[in-house]
């Protein structure tokens, strides 16, 4: 068997049996994924408004709202942003990878650390992630102290504790002396011009409120129309990951701030002093208007559909353009780098639809994808 | 990839003209068919797929070597003298096929069959995502159901079953499509088996329960885990992308084989193309192998 056997079947042994427990243990999770579905179907009815809605709203809690097309024009604004300062840190973002922000950051000469556990071993692997939140599934706990001895020079030890425990000593300093810190989102609220993440290890908590600035950077398709939709999107998405409830639910509207003296509200605070919101297009708005293809954009990147999907567990990252994998995979890599020949390795073998909390057609989506390819 | 859409060109055009894949003696289709009235309103369909299925293998690893050859469509009609099926695997399938239809006869069914004018479903179309192609070819399939003044078809594989349904939808047909197996019944069988379940049968067909309800009752002993055989956990034998890249194909077969192996070394399927697919990694039978008819 090779590595990635074993890596992927270990992973499918832990998450499977978990979601669906998670799913019989809180019965509400089903109609609170009906909701989120109902809401992103919202925005992406008019997906252009929400927008400007969204921006509007930063603006108005003191943060900066960024539309952008493109990952040049993401990148741009990132080093705008950034300026001379040296010490960058990443909370886990997919649309950060699609952006190729943190090779472009190192092109520029930041020291640049990836946070999130799975991140930072596929950064020190030099490798794409193998799952949308899972990067470093496709590596067994032999093989990440290995690679730890090989890279840093240090033995972490055998046990999942010991390497976590290494892991988390080496980073503490890199969170304490970083100038900026740069996370995705799993949902925006228009209304509010909020953030919501959700996360287990506490490096994105870490990374967006310890350095003085933080970046948000995410998919335009991440907008609901407000903050209780966003609220409801993190815990959809933690409960079909099978890390349900989720360690921790950050909530970011805007820089810190205080209303300590005389109830004047202040910023900064503690926290950061700048707060900006960067939207990526990269040809979600155009899926957006396609009534096929829009489907692909309600995704809330669980990952669920990679773990019943015979292709995958074939080809692991192999299938799809990173950072986009599996059977969400086929589709984004159409969506947002037009890549059609993936599509042609989906089996249809119809479980990802079975088990994807937003109830996407995945199979129907892929098979317009194909024909697309054989048009032309 | 650019051989793929080479294949598919050459399987698009062999359908247009002779509403087969690729080229084919039909009398391997319509051979196992005896005593069977032509025509009637209802009508066993076989698609060709168990015949054809034998054949699939052979073409998924031969056309993207031979579609680098320039001028290869000449020559395709030498295919059909070369790439053939050995004899036994010709009567297995036939053997699968007479069984159906004779369960079908004492389950009271009258039916009758189309022989040579059997067409091929245009179910690898729908499936690699030609559909405009795969649109027109099954409207040259209805177009013969209703020569013939077909009322109801009954389908023998899920692939068939699947493309016949899309292909009534796509034709807005009245034509009534039914798998045998919504059909039969009562079967008595032995012996212990886990299940391997079709893709389309199990997921999009939802014959997941009558399937299971078929075999249980037989008196065969069914091995089932919920991690290897259930609704949504229960792996594809890898088949569909055969064409598009044979070598993931097979690992899929492997891994898929490897799962069940651990429940039973011996697996029940319901389509042809599964069996093909896992034949080489597991003990495989087609449930029709295992029912006695007597």
């Amino acid at each position: 068997m090779s590595n990635w056997e074993i890596a992927v079947n270990r992973a499918i042994q832990n998450n499977v049996p978990r979601v669906y427990s998670v799913l019989e243990a809180h019965k509400y999770i089903e109609d609170m994924a009906r909701k989120v579905r109902e809401g992103k179907l919202k925005v992406l009815g008019n997906i252009e408004a929400y927008v400007e809605e969204t921006l509007k709203s930063v603006k108005r809690t003191g943060g900066y709202g960024y539309y952008v097309a493109t990952p040049e024009e993401a990148r741009e604004i990132v080093l705008k942003i950034i300026g001379d300062r040296k010490r960058i840190i990443l909370g886990k973002s997919m649309v950060a990878y699609e952006a190729g922000l943190r090779e472009f950051l190192l092109e520029k000469g930041k020291e640049v650390w990836e946070t999130d556990l799975g991140e930072f071993l596929i950064q020190l692997a030099e490798e794409p992630p193998s799952h949308i939140i899972g990067p470093a599934i496709h590596m067994t706990k032999e093989k990440v102290r290995e690679l730890i001895k090989e890279r840093l020079g240090e033995d972490p030890g055998e046990s999942h504790e010991e390497i976590v425990k290494f892991v988390r000593n080496f980073l503490r300093e890199k969170f304490l002396s970083a100038e900026v810190g740069i996370t995705g989102a799993n949902a925006v609220a228009a209304d509010t011009g909020t953030i919501v993440l959700v996360e287990n290890e506490g490096n994105i908590r870490m990374s967006s409120v310890v350095p003085p600035i933080h970046i948000s950077i995410t998919g335009v398709e991440k907008i609901l129309p407000n903050l209780e939709y966003a609220m409801l999107e993190s815990l959809v998405q933690s409960a079909y990951a099978g890390l349900y409830p989720p360690t921790y639910v950050n909530v970011t509207s805007g820089p810190s701030s205080t209303a300590d003296i005389e109830l004047k509200r202040v910023s900064p605070a503690h926290g950061p002093k700048e707060f900006h919101l960067i939207l990526l297009d990269n040809g979600r708005v155009k899926a957006s208007h396609d009534p096929i293809l829009q489907e692909a954009l309600l995704c809330i990147r669980c990952g669920r559909c990679h773990y019943h999907c015979p292709t995958y567990k074939a080809m692991g990252s192999g299938w799809g353009v990173p950072p986009y994998s599996g059977p969400m995979g086929a589709m984004w890599s159409y969506v947002v780098y037009g890549n059609k020949e993936q599509a042609l390795l989906c089996c249809h073998s119809g479980a990802c639809a079975n088990v994807c909390p937003m109830k996407i057609n995945i199979p129907k989506v892929i098979e317009y994808i194909k024909s697309l390819y054989f048009k032309g | 990839m650019n051989t793929v859409k080479h294949t598919m060109k050459l399987v698009s055009d062999e359908m247009s003209t002779s509403l087969m894949p690729f080229p084919v003696d039909k009398k391997l289709c319509y051979g196992w068919a005896q005593d069977i009235p032509r025509g009637g309103e209802t009508i066993l369909y076989t698609g060709c797929a168990y015949q054809l299925a034998l054949l699939g293998h052979s073409y998924d690893r031969l056309i993207p070597l031979i579609t680098k050859i320039k001028g290869i469509e000449k020559l395709k009609g030498l295919a059909s003298k070369v790439i053939t099926p050995s004899k036994d695997q010709v009567e297995r399938s036939w053997q699968i096929l007479r069984k159906m239809a004779t369960i079908l006869r004492k389950t009271g069914v009258e039916f009758g069959y189309l022989y040579e004018d059997e067409p091929y479903s245009g179910a690898i179309l729908l499936e690699m995502g030609l559909i405009d192609e795969f649109k027109e070819v099954s409207k040259k399939v209805f177009s013969i159901f209703e020569k013939y003044n077909v009322k109801r078809v009954i389908t023998v594989d899920p692939h068939t079953q699947y493309a016949l349904l899309r292909g009534k939808e796509m034709n807005n047909t009245a034509i009534e499509i039914r798998s045998f197996y919504e059909m039969v019944g009562g079967f008595k069988a032995s012996g212990v088996f886990t299940i391997h379940d079709s893709c389309l049968y199990s997921r999009f067909l939802g014959l997941r329960d009558a399937i299971r309800n078929i075999v249980r009752s037989s008196g065969i002993n069914l091995i089932e885990d919920p991690m290897i055989t259930g609704r949504d956990t229960s792996m594809c034998c890898g088949s569909p992308i055969a064409p598009v890249n044979y070598k993931v194909s097979d690992s899929i077969a492997k891994m898929r084989a490897e799962s069940l192996k651990k429940l039973s070394p011996n697996v029940l399927v319901f389509c042809p193309f599964c069996y093909e697919n896992l034949k080489a990694h597991v003990q495989v039978k087609d449930f029709m192998e295992v029912v006695n008819v007597e």
